[in-house]
């Protein structure tokens, strides 16, 4: 038995629909933060923190939006923190950053378990397909009628970063507080209160792409569960030079060629799973070797990592 | 006056940091006291678990051996700058060379193949740090993203060798693994029947040879320079490229090389279990403890290594997950990031 090769281009295509947005609300997140000075390096943890809770709140409730609205509040908090550590006290944000991927990634677990000891959850509900029966419309349905309103909620997202950052005045300031915080001061610009919000944002981004990965990426919560597909999103915008069409780019070229070498991997059927895992390491290796050729160019914000003080 | 406004500073920095790890055990003592644990268990596993229970020493001296080694790298790159984020996939890639090197190259007589299994350690951390080194210092590219990148790669990989390659005959069912090194490749207890083995005294003597080496001699004002501002870095005529390359290679090279130690020394068969233990993680603690000074990376690394072993055996004592040291790690971790900055009322690593 053969598959149609417009079988499995449809299955590269719905994946990488399906996947790419949790990289693109983080990466959003992250880049409107970065613009400002401002590297989430914990990432990861907050995103650890919001999947616990969408998890157990939707459990609990049944509702996935209300899933939605406590991950991205969880998210807010940890990112209020985040922003004091490093924005009030001034502490390094890498050093901060992982002691907050430290901090989520026990913690989640921590609680979750709490909760749900060994395996005793219910069952997830997702949020419903854009329509229900989409099965019923060729190409198309699997494609992008199977996909989740959020998804189609990261694309716009895009596009509204890309316009945030370039034609607003407030996404002006955020940049320039991340280029050049003493002449932006100079001109009146609240240098750390826009990093604070640049920062929450990104953090509530983040619980954004918690949020999403339950159910598009795994059926439960488990130890360790995003295992560094969180830290990814930080390549992804460096290559992308901080650039939000570019991460677009960056985000559904890294999950075509997952989605790829997985739909290879399944029909090829390796009896040992020692190949497929050679497989597993060329998205990664793939954007590695984006960065040599397009992050030459990179220009980072040039008072990322930089606290400011003023005076 | 100024020695003792210095030890002033020491005795502050000491408090703050003792009541950061307080912050931190206190925390998961609340947890496990919550999830219905006895709370004199708890202290009593905490504290004394780690000396008393049967491999408890043992287990110290091993994460010692593995912090130490990790961390004095971590420490060496952050002297220059630049963060190693990637200590798990060379420990991982270290640990992958030992076997590969034992099962390619058994040809070799003992003690040859021995040599070069802990050579072939060291090579596969180095190995696994030079593109994020290449990009860095031809290319600028940020090491963190790269090293990052590099540590999910390192964990396929390893997976990899570990189901095709180096795997066991033995495992034709279940999670691979590979064969167990045999007698003559371990690394011998230095007293029998004491399980401390000679891996405690070469790293100890690693780290005064490191501390020799780099803090008694210009070396160390070379990469702070560096460190603190390439501009100033280049008015003194210290070659950028050379400190950052010496000192991110190295850091590569001494955590590949803890996964020798941790192989023949310890655990002496590689499987998944290894792969995603946040060492690496634990290490970057260490050196920021430590306060990036060879020898400082070694006390943190031995009170870290008895730390995590007793707040594990607490959270086992109450039946809560080990996952609530990684918690408890991260507030230490922030905890003493704060001490820093009330002593200094600024910010420095």
């Amino acid at each position: 038995m053969t598959i149609p090769l417009s079988d499995i281009l449809v299955g590269i295509l719905s994946t990488t629909l399906q996947l790419s947005p949790f990289y693109l609300f983080a990466g959003m997140g992250e880049i409107v933060s970065e613009q400002s000075g401002v590297a989430n390096m914990g990432l990861e943890g907050i995103m650890l923190m919001s999947l616990m809770t969408t998890f157990v709140v939707d459990y609990m409730t049944g509702n996935p939006w209300i899933a939605l609205l406590a991950a991205v509040g969880v998210a807010g908090l940890i990112g209020v923190f985040f922003a004091f550590t490093v924005i009030r006290i001034r502490m390094d944000q890498i050093a901060s950053g992982l002691a907050i991927y430290l901090f989520g990634l026990g913690l989640s677990f921590v609680m979750f378990n709490t909760v749900y000891p060994s395996g005793l959850a219910p069952n997830y509900v997702p949020l419903p397909s854009l329509i229900t029966d989409w099965n019923t419309v060729p190409y198309v349905g699997t494609i992008f009628l199977k996909q989740n309103v959020m998804a189609y909620v990261s694309l716009i997202l895009v596009v509204v970063i890309a316009f945030f950052l370039t034609r607003t005045s407030l996404g002006l300031r955020v940049r320039a507080v991340g280029e050049n915080p003493k002449a932006a001061d100079n001109m009146g610009v609240n240098v750390n209160k826009v990093r604070f919000l640049a920062t929450l944002f990104g953090a509530m981004m983040f619980g954004i792409s918690g949020f999403y990965f339950a159910g598009n990426f795994v059926p439960g919560f488990q130890t360790d569960v995003i295992a560094g597909r969180g830290f990814i999103v930080l390549a992804m915008i460096y290559f992308a030079n901080w650039k939000p069409y570019r991460t677009l780019f960056a985000a559904m070229s890294f999950n075509v060629v997952y989605a790829a070498q997985n739909e290879y991997v399944t029909l090829s059927g390796f009896g040992v799973a020692s190949v497929s895992t050679l497989f597993n390491m060329l998205p990664y290796v793939f954007l590695l070797a984006l960065i040599p050729v397009f992050g030459r160019k990179a220009r980072v914000p040039k008072f990322l990592l930089k606290p400011y003080r003023k005076g | 006056m100024r020695a003792n406004t210095q030890g002033l500073r020491w005795l502050r920095t000491t408090a703050y940091n003792v009541l950061a790890i307080g912050l931190g055990i206190l925390a998961g003592l609340l947890v496990v006291v919550y999830a219905g644990g006895n709370l004199g268990v708890a202290l009593s596993s905490l504290f004394l678990n780690p000396i008393t229970l049967s491999g408890g020493i043992q287990q110290i001296f091993v994460r010692f051996v593995l912090f130490y080694t990790m961390g004095i790298g971590v420490g060496l790159a952050l002297k220059a700058g630049l963060w190693n984020i990637g200590a798990q996939g060379q420990l991982l890639m270290g640990m992958v060379l030992v076997f590969v090197v034992y099962s390619f190259l058994a040809f070799l007589p003992w003690p040859v193949l021995y040599v070069a299994m802990i050579l072939g350690a060291a090579l596969g951390g180095l190995l696994w740090i030079v593109v994020p080194t290449v990009l860095r210092v031809r290319f600028g590219a940020n090491e963190i993203v790269v090293t990052i990148l590099l540590n999910v790669v390192a964990i396929n990989f390893a997976f990899y060798m570990l189901s095709g390659p180096i795997k066991s005959a033995g495992t034709a069912l279940g999670f691979p693994h590979s064969v167990e090194l045999p007698a003559q490749f371990q690394i011998p207890n230095i007293v029998s029947g004491v399980p401390i083995t000679y891996a405690v005294p070469a790293t100890i003597a690693m780290g005064i040879i490191l501390y020799l080496a780099v803090e008694r001699t210009p070396f160390r004002v070379k990469a702070t320079t560096v460190g603190e501002s390439h501009e100033t870095a280049k008015y003194a005529g210290i070659s950028i490229p050379r400190v950052m390359a010496v000192t991110m290679l190295a850091a590569g090279a001494l955590a590949g090389l803890a996964g020798a130690t941790y192989l023949m020394g310890y655990r002496y068969e590689l499987d998944i279990g290894s792969f995603s233990t946040n060492y690496g993680l634990v290490a970057i603690i260490c050196a920021l403890v430590g306060r990036k000074h060879m020898l400082g990376i070694g006390f943190a690394s031995f009170f870290f290594a008895y730390m995590t072993i007793g707040a594990e055996s607490m959270a086992l004592s109450a039946n809560v997950t080990t996952y609530v040291v990684f918690a408890m790690e991260g507030i230490m971790m922030l905890g003493i990031l704060l001490g820093n900055y009330l002593t200094e009322r600024k910010y420095a690593v």
